[in-house]
């Protein structure tokens, strides 16, 4: 199909029926609204352009820069939207927390202000929050900024009603029940109205994570409590999922359904399952809001999953050469070049390391090795970890490439242990 | 009919058991008299173990310190010692009492603002010290003798983060050089690690905390201290309900009530603190959401072991946690000011700490017959107007009668002891041992006479 524009391309998204001899719940009709299938990869494409687009003539004209509280998705739409038009766009967020978002953003041009704080998804009614910082800005220098307001602007909820949940209820009738993340709450709520205008009896249930927990794009189970920002009697259920229990069901999306959506949608896939399961049974009509795609989440499933990335391949773990501390001294004794790698995190680097050690963290170190042994042949390499188990790896896989590599026994414990010096910073 | 707004108290089944027991509670009563505190030293063990489990199944090396403060009870204190767990103390009389109850100095830590003789005696024993301030390490350090190795904690305060509640204890990170320079220059003190306390249950506020108490972590280490404990306190909370939803339900009506609707006249209840009598989440959950939370995209356990610490925590409230309850008798019932009362042969300041009002309803032992339609007030038996056990309208769940006993669940927290007074010349009441063994209860007096209401 022909497009003039690539804004013309958003929404109208497929709706896709799941095989029911892969989801398992009998009776049931699954559908996945694959809100992935936007051209900038996410719901939030809907909601950016929404929210821009009776005003982006003005925005233009007035030489105007757009503001938005957004960790990810939102303002990457908003961003590719901005530099479209030529206007200057800037995101404000508590934290990045997925690299390939955080990544994504800085190759699109983004300025993104970072402000470290709790929560993935801002909180419009906490003081000193990106809100504050955002009405500061606009109060200063008024009429230089247009604030889309993604939280409270009701065009995200009416982008929702008019086109998500209209497109729904064209595509798969009336609908006895609509899972979907919780973020702004703007897709749930917009489409679950259009639908319940329809079908009175269509349940919603909102999908948080579990508390404690964290899946990028929504809010955890104790920020939603704690929030004020959601109407608890819109829902027919909060449903708290784990991270783990995400990542299973987006992975069994993937390869049973050829989905490729993230963990977000894993986490509504399997609430809405769980539901249907525990539920009365019968036929039974469910949508699942597929909000973005799978690939900006590499780095959360490495992290959270190392086993899927060959992380639990340890055949050579005995194989590596291990040194012990004194051996160590006297190589550096001997005026031997000896680089000591520390795979710990920065913080437990910096409050107590091997005087003269390098930080290279482990899944770091890993990524780095995959694409080569960043050592001299001349220097000799000696890792370390806590206790020596997990350097062990590194220092195996760096012997086999010729890199005279070793092990320190027993890791940074025993070092300080023997009474050996550590150096903060 | 008005709307009734009950606040079921969550109960142990230990508890459930005593409580429908009326023979069992009635023999305490004749043995040791009423009102009576009785302890569940086997509920302690039980809390004891569950916190235990959460830290092992992290992984994370550690040490568990009973806060005697929050019951004076000699039982409680010796159940801890018994079950491996150190004990926290914040006077000479507490650690006088733990060293009784068989912990070894080096299984003892003093917290909390400490006189001169109290830094001489945990000098001389070689108790771990948390120390508040510059003031006590300067003390400790000439307390300890040269080439003794007084282990030492720093409390902390004063983080940057907004997210953490400010405190009056600690020393502030803005003299956390200076209070490490005292440590290595005093030559019979020990660096052991750097400590916090926060009363909050926020994993958030306390990662935060952990991560700014890492750079006196790193600056201990240039000055060539050998730090190997992070002590993040108490804080974890008791879980008072099964539900919450009754108690949101209350705190609605309350806001909404006419003055002297549900409260006595001419007390005003406030907002109550769900985190406090709604709380329904243990403390183990509170603990692992700690441990599970991220600082580099990392949990906090891993980060922990990675830093070489043993975590060290403080629970006092986690650990007594429905492990007592408090029996007083009704005298009899009663109509004034145009409102129903039920008095009690109890104060309200021994079973309520600071005079806070208690959000749970307490049980009728034995309790027959359907819920009182109409609220009441408890009172007490001072000559004192303020004397009202409950200032709150109570709404019991079966009639009371005079000669019936009433049962106030999961007050073994600062509730026996911390505001206690004898005035009136009424003590203030015993405190006894039940133990379920087989399938009846045991009492044993947990006190002896000469120091009575501990």
């Amino acid at each position: 199909m022909r497009y003039d524009s690539v804004l013309d391309m958003i929404g109208d998204t497929p709706l896709l029926r799941l095989d029911p001899a892969g989801h398992g719940v009998p009776e049931a009709e699954i559908f996945l609204k694959l809100e992935s299938a936007n051209p900038f990869g996410s719901v939030k494409d809907r909601v950016a352009w929404a929210l821009l687009r009776d005003h982006i003539d003005g925005i233009v004209a007035d030489e105007q820069v757009v503001l938005e509280a957004s960790s990810g998705n939102t303002a990457k739409a908003l961003q590719i939207i901005a530099s479209m038009h030529g206007v200057g766009f800037r995101a404000f967020t508590n934290r990045v927390r997925v690299r390939e978002v955080r990544e994504m953003l800085s190759l699109l041009g983004a300025d993104v202000t970072e402000m470290p704080g709790l929560s993935e998804c801002p909180d419009p009614t906490a003081p000193n929050d990106v809100f504050g910082v955002i009405g500061d800005l606009m109060e200063r220098e008024p009429g230089r900024y247009h604030h889309t307001s993604q939280y409270t602007n009701e065009d995200n909820l009416r982008a929702h009603y008019e086109e998500t949940g209209r497109e729904i209820y064209r595509d798969a009738g009336p609908v006895d029940l609509l899972v979907g993340g919780l973020g702004t709450t703007g897709s749930t709520r917009g489409a679950a109205t259009y639908l319940r205008e329809r079908n009175p009896d269509t349940a919603v249930v909102g999908v948080v994570a579990a508390e404690g927990d964290f899946i990028p794009g929504i809010r955890s189970a104790a920020e939603m409590w704690e929030v004020g920002l959601f109407e608890p009697g819109f829902y027919d259920a909060i449903a708290a999922v784990d991270s783990a229990d995400a990542i299973t069901a987006s992975l069994e999306l993937a390869r049973r359904h050829g989905v490729l959506a993230g963990p977000t949608t894993g986490a509504a896939y399997a609430a809405a399952r769980e539901r249907l399961l525990s539920g009365p049974g019968g036929p039974v009509t469910a949508v699942v809001i597929a909000c973005d795609r799978m690939e900006p989440y590499l780095s959360y499933y490495r992290h959270r999953r190392p086993d899927l990335f060959g992380a639990a391949r340890s055949a050579t773990q005995d194989a590596a050469p291990s040194v012990a501390p004194e051996q160590m001294e006297a190589w550096s004794a001997a005026g031997e070049h000896v680089v000591v790698v520390d795979v710990r995190t920065a913080l437990a680097f910096q409050a107590g390391h091997i005087p003269g050690a390098i930080n290279l963290r482990d899944d770091l170190l890993e990524q780095v090795m995959e694409a080569g042994t960043p050592f001299s042949e001349a220097s000799r390499v000696v890792f370390v970890c806590p206790t020596g188990d997990r350097s062990a790896r590194f220092a195996a896989r760096a012997a086999a490439t010729g890199c005279r590599a070793y092990n320190l026994e027993g890791g940074v414990l025993s070092w300080r242990d023997s009474g050996r010096p550590l150096a903060g910073m | 009919m008005s709307p009734r707004y009950p606040l079921p108290a969550a109960r142990h089944p230990i508890a459930e058991r005593l409580l429908a027991d009326g023979d069992a509670v009635r023999e305490a009563i004749e043995r040791f008299g009423s009102p009576l505190h009785l302890v569940f030293p086997q509920v302690m063990a039980e809390n004891a173990a569950g916190l235990a489990a959460v830290l092992e199944r992290h992984g994370v090396p550690y040490n568990i310190f009973y806060a005697h403060k929050v019951n004076a009870s000699h039982t409680l204190l010796g159940r801890a010692a018994a079950a491996g767990l150190g004990a926290d103390v914040t006077s000479e009389a507490e650690l006088s009492r733990a060293l009784a109850a068989g912990f070894p100095p080096d299984r003892i830590e003093a917290t909390g603002p400490k006189s001169r003789a109290f830094i001489e005696r945990i000098a001389a024993l070689g108790v771990t010290a948390n120390a508040d301030d510059l003031w006590e390490l300067d003390r400790l350090a000439a307390a300890a003798r040269a080439g003794s190795t007084v282990p030492v904690l720093l409390r902390l305060s004063g983080f940057a983060s907004p997210v953490v509640p400010p405190s009056r204890f600690g020393i502030d990170l803005a003299d956390a050089d200076a209070a490490l320079e005292a440590v290595r220059r005093a030559p019979g003190l020990d660096l052991r690690g750097v400590a916090f306390h926060l009363d909050t249950a926020d994993p958030a506020a306390r990662v935060d905390a952990l991560t700014e108490s890492m750079a006196v972590v790193a600056a201990a280490h240039r000055k060539g201290l050998r730090p190997s404990v992070i002590d993040i306190g108490g804080g974890f909370r008791q879980r008072f309900v099964e539900d919450p939803e009754p108690f949101q339900r209350y705190a609605r009506a309350l806001a909404a009530a006419a003055p002297g609707e549900l409260a006595w006249p001419g007390h005003d209840l406030g907002v109550p603190a769900a985190h406090k009598y709604g709380n329904h989440r243990p403390a183990t959950e509170v603990l692992e959401r700690f441990l599970t939370a991220e600082i580099e995209r990392r949990p906090v356990a891993e980060v922990l072991r990675e830093c070489l610490l043993t975590l060290w925590i403080e629970p006092g409230k986690a650990l007594v946690d429905h492990a007592g309850i408090t029996v007083a008798e009704v005298l009899y019932r009663k109509r004034a000011a145009g409102r129903d009362l039920v008095v009690l042969d109890l104060s309200r300041n021994q079973i309520t700490p600071a005079d806070q009002e208690v959000l749970l309803d307490p049980v009728l032992v034995d309790g027959r017959g359907d819920p009182l339609e109409e609220g009441v007030f408890l009172a007490g038996r001072l000559c004192l107007e303020s004397d009202l056990v409950s200032r709150r309208k109570v709404f019991l769940d079966a009639e009371p009668a005079s000669g019936d006993v009433l049962a106030f669940v999961n007050t073994a927290a600062y509730q026996m002891d911390l505001s206690a007074s004898a005035a009136g010349g009424h003590p203030p009441p015993r405190k006894i041992a039940a133990i379920l063994d087989g399938d009846r209860f045991t009492f044993a007096a947990d006190t002896s006479d000469d120091d009575h209401g501990s």
